[in-house]
């Protein structure tokens, strides 16, 4: 795809030249090389290196923040995942966080041969089926499990999911050589890589002859649906937990233990402004006896980004993007703070141990996510 | 055949259009929703780029339309029905009661005073409250109270016990003896052989615009309601002040340009007068106090009409205020209920805030919200932004013969070209009617 193509596909032409976009972008406030407006000017005069050979070009979140506001309804964030391909092509590929892991195990993916020991986790009479028509995609939480040197509660939180599922009598198919989304790879620029993951995962989903594929994951669940359908048939009924949740506390309603609890809920930018979903999981929240829900200053279609996408550049900009959102979150008084995404949580749990510092800031609060919350009002406690 | 013309909307384009038929001979029914005619313009305190006080160059032109010999003014009135063609058109009017007589009334104010029911009071943006009994603002006309039969005691809250009413104070205070609570909502049919539409616009809703925080943040105020705040006749007799409980006198104001227009997520089209009503307040507020500092942040400032480019010269060397290029990206507010204004200098290249004492949104203006049912009940076509549809060389005409279309409820113009519009208007239905 040519710089041309990809103006013409993301309707960068209609840019005002207004600036809203570097306004509301967390990434321009601490990083002043930073601005979206610039990156869409050099596009618009042809300057094709200034934009692939930008360090910047992987900073931006694809966390919609401009977009959603710019009143030339420009998509920045896809713009910048295929100038990303652009960048990949001529050798550019942003910092990868973790020393690479992340990106290099979905590489490993990639690959058909390999085989992986993807259910070791399930345990604790935890159900799955191959017989049933509900699928949970299980993403990466098994290896975020091993990669982190602090808690990430990825794992725990896919426990929860199906937990949650078993008690609403559904006994899922995981599958056991399911493959990463390929989200990270998509947003990095590697559509080959990304391609390949998507076949796959298509494959055996078709094999398992589901009907309907339910995620804890916002990430998968949005290149489920969003991005899937341009490379692959996938046939299947797509939902996030959390619709899930709240079609089912509305249809029948579900028996929950009282929560002592004053939360306030963090918008994934995938579920929140990718997809905007923003009432169910507060609806889940709501449904809980006792708890307390209290909205942070940025919520909803407002709400900020986590501070990292797709494990790149991760930098003291990110931190500090995360330290905000941490202390706005303190803000409110709440004493837990739910997402309904393992990534923002394993970034602010990351944010909390304040590594490279002596003395960070006051962020600490408790991180949840929104399916263990519920997975422990569900009655033994299994999750505490 | 009727050689009477409807003029439906009673702002300074009803008016002008009304007084031109009505010196021509020709009676004018003119049919007006609110309480007194007036319109938008009676709510706004200058215009540009003159400064002229808006009520004071209206007032007059309110009076003599009036007053007119050849006019009928049909206040608190909705069209209902239209039927039949150029030149001969049957109207149904709805004549809202307004539970007071007008014959009798005097506009003494008495009712008003002693009412002891409060509402919300609309003229005023809904800045502050009025009295159920109540006249529509100072300078209305007809001068003629009425009472609001949502908010009246007497008729929201029935009969006590021993089956008396609540309240009929106004009744008992009105020496003229107006106060009709028995009065019932009239029709009356109308023959005319032509019809004007000039219903003007509403401001647009900024809520939507959630970055901005209107209705979350109390110093973050429309256009609208900072005519009203600045006005000698508004809620705070013209003191400038803050709607926080701080009651503070602003020193530094921004002024948010393109608020819910030239934004293909609200209006696409660029509503045309903002720039220059920004700068007006902007110089007002100097006017009435040089301390205080303005900002306009604009994307382009379109000073398009005669004078105007010299009114935003002027405004920057004379009256402190500072234009940036920016389009504001959100608005916080501080521990003080300060406005954080957060936006990129794009000039500058750079992301910076600003901490201000107020905020004013100078919000798109859409056509009003019953030009739709208007439209259905004339047939006439709307174009895609619910403007009346008219075309380049017949700029008056709507898309039936005999209903013709002038002011801001066929497409974005300030006063002067609604003026203008409203005499051609008037030209082509007196064409027919002759």
């Amino acid at each position: 795809m040519s710089l041309e193509d990809i103006i013409q596909e993301t309707k960068t032409f209609y840019c005002l030249d207004c600036g809203k976009c570097t306004g509301l972008c967390p990434v321009s406030r601490y990083n002043p090389a930073y601005s979206p407006r610039v990156m869409l000017e050099n596009a618009l005069f042809g300057f094709q290196d200034d934009l692939t050979y930008n360090h910047d070009l992987f900073s931006c979140l694809t966390c919609y923040a401009c977009s959603s506001k710019c009143p030339g309804d420009v998509d920045y964030p896809l713009f910048i995942q295929k100038a990303r391909a652009l960048a990949l092509d001529a050798g550019q590929h942003g910092d990868c966080a973790h020393s690479g892991t992340v990106q290099s195990l979905a590489r490993l993916m990639s690959n058909p041969g390999v085989s992986q020991n993807r259910l070791e986790w399930l345990s604790d009479g935890l159900r799955i089926s191959t017989q049933s028509d509900t699928m949970f995609f299980v993403g990466c939480a098994p290896y975020f499990e091993h990669i982190f040197d602090f808690d990430s509660g990825a794992i725990d939180a896919v426990k929860a999911s199906l937990k949650i599922l078993n008690h609403c009598g559904i006994e899922p198919v995981v599958l056991p050589n399911e493959r990463c989304c390929g989200h990270d790879m998509l947003w990095t620029g590697d559509v080959e890589t990304f391609r390949r993951l998507a076949e796959h995962n298509a494959a055996i989903i078709k094999e398992a002859g589901v009907k309907k594929i339910i995620f804890s994951c916002p990430e998968g669940y949005r290149t489920f649906k969003e991005d899937y359908p341009k490379y692959v048939d996938i046939d299947c009924e797509l939902q996030h937990i959390s619709e899930f949740l709240a079609d089912r506390i509305a249809e029948n309603g579900l028996d929950f233990s009282e929560v002592k609890r004053k939360v306030t809920y963090h918008d994934p930018c995938r579920l929140g402004r990718h997809l905007g979903i923003y009432e169910q999981p507060r609806k889940v929240i709501a449904a809980l006896p006792g708890i307390e829900l209290v909205e942070m200053e940025h919520n909803k279609e407002e709400s900020l980004c986590c501070g990292t996408s797709a494990f790149v550049n991760c930098d003291s900009c990110s931190k500090q993007i995360r330290v905000d959102r941490l202390l706005e979150a303190k803000a409110t008084g709440a004493d837990t703070l739910i997402t309904s995404c393992p990534k923002c949580q394993i970034h602010f749990r990351c944010a909390m141990t304040n590594k490279g510092e002596e003395k960070g800031p006051d962020v600490e609060i408790e991180v949840m996510d929104l399916v263990n919350l519920v997975a422990n009002a569900l009655g033994d406690g299994h999750n505490e | 055949m009727s050689d009477a013309v409807l003029v439906i909307g009673g702002g300074i384009a009803g008016i002008q259009a009304s007084l031109d038929l009505a010196d021509m001979g020709k009676h004018v029914y003119l049919v007006e929703k609110s309480p007194s005619i007036g319109g938008r313009m009676a709510q706004l305190d200058k215009t540009f780029p003159t400064n002229d006080c808006s009520i004071c160059i209206l007032a007059p032109k309110m009076a003599d339309c009036y007053d007119h010999s050849n006019t009928t003014i049909l206040t608190y009135s909705e069209v209902k029905e239209i039927t039949g063609s150029a030149g001969d058109f049957t109207v149904t009017v709805l004549k809202k009661a307004r539970y007071v007589d007008a014959k009798k009334c005097t506009g003494c104010g008495e009712c008003t005073e002693k009412c002891p029911a409060k509402a919300p009071d609309l003229f005023n943006m809904g800045l502050g409250t009025r009295k159920a009994a109540y006249l529509y603002f100072l300078q209305a006309v007809p001068r003629v109270a009425l009472i609001d039969q949502e908010y009246c005691i007497r008729m929201t809250k029935g009969l006590t016990k021993d089956g008396k009413p609540r309240c009929g104070v106004c009744k008992d205070v009105c020496q003229a003896g107006a106060i009709d609570f028995d009065q019932q909502d009239e029709e009356i049919t109308l023959n005319v052989g032509a019809i004007i539409i000039a219903t003007g616009f509403d401001p647009y809703d900024p809520t939507s615009l959630t970055e901005y925080g209107y209705r979350r943040y109390k110093n973050v105020v429309t256009a609208m309601e900072y005519e009203r705040l600045i006005c000698a006749s508004g809620p705070t007799g013209g003191h400038l002040k803050r709607l926080s409980a701080d009651d503070r006198d602003p020193k530094t104001i921004a002024f948010i340009q393109c608020v819910g227009s030239r934004d293909l997520h609200h209006n696409k089209y660029c509503a045309s007068v903002c720039c220059m009503h920004s700068t007006k307040e902007a110089i007002l507020a100097n006017e009435h106090d040089p301390e205080i500092h303005s900002y306009i942040f604009y994307i382009d400032i379109r000073a398009s009409g005669k004078g105007f480019q010299d009114y935003v010269a002027r405004a920057k060397k004379e009256y402190n205020v500072t234009y940036i290029r920016s389009r504001v990206a959100e608005i916080a507010q501080d521990a003080g209920e300060n406005p954080v204004i957060w936006y990129e200098d794009t000039n500058s290249r750079q992301v910076k805030s600003m901490t201000v004492d107020l905020v004013v949104l100078a919000t798109c203006m859409v056509p009003r919200t019953d030009a739709v049912g208007l439209a259905a009940i004339t047939h006439t076509a709307l174009d895609e932004y619910k403007f009346f549809q008219t075309s380049p060389l017949a700029p008056v005409d709507t898309t039936i013969p005999g209903i013709f279309a002038c002011g801001y409820c066929q497409g974005p113009m300030d006063i002067p070209e609604s003026v203008a519009q409203a005499s051609a208007a008037a030209a082509r239905a007196a064409e027919i009617v002759s």
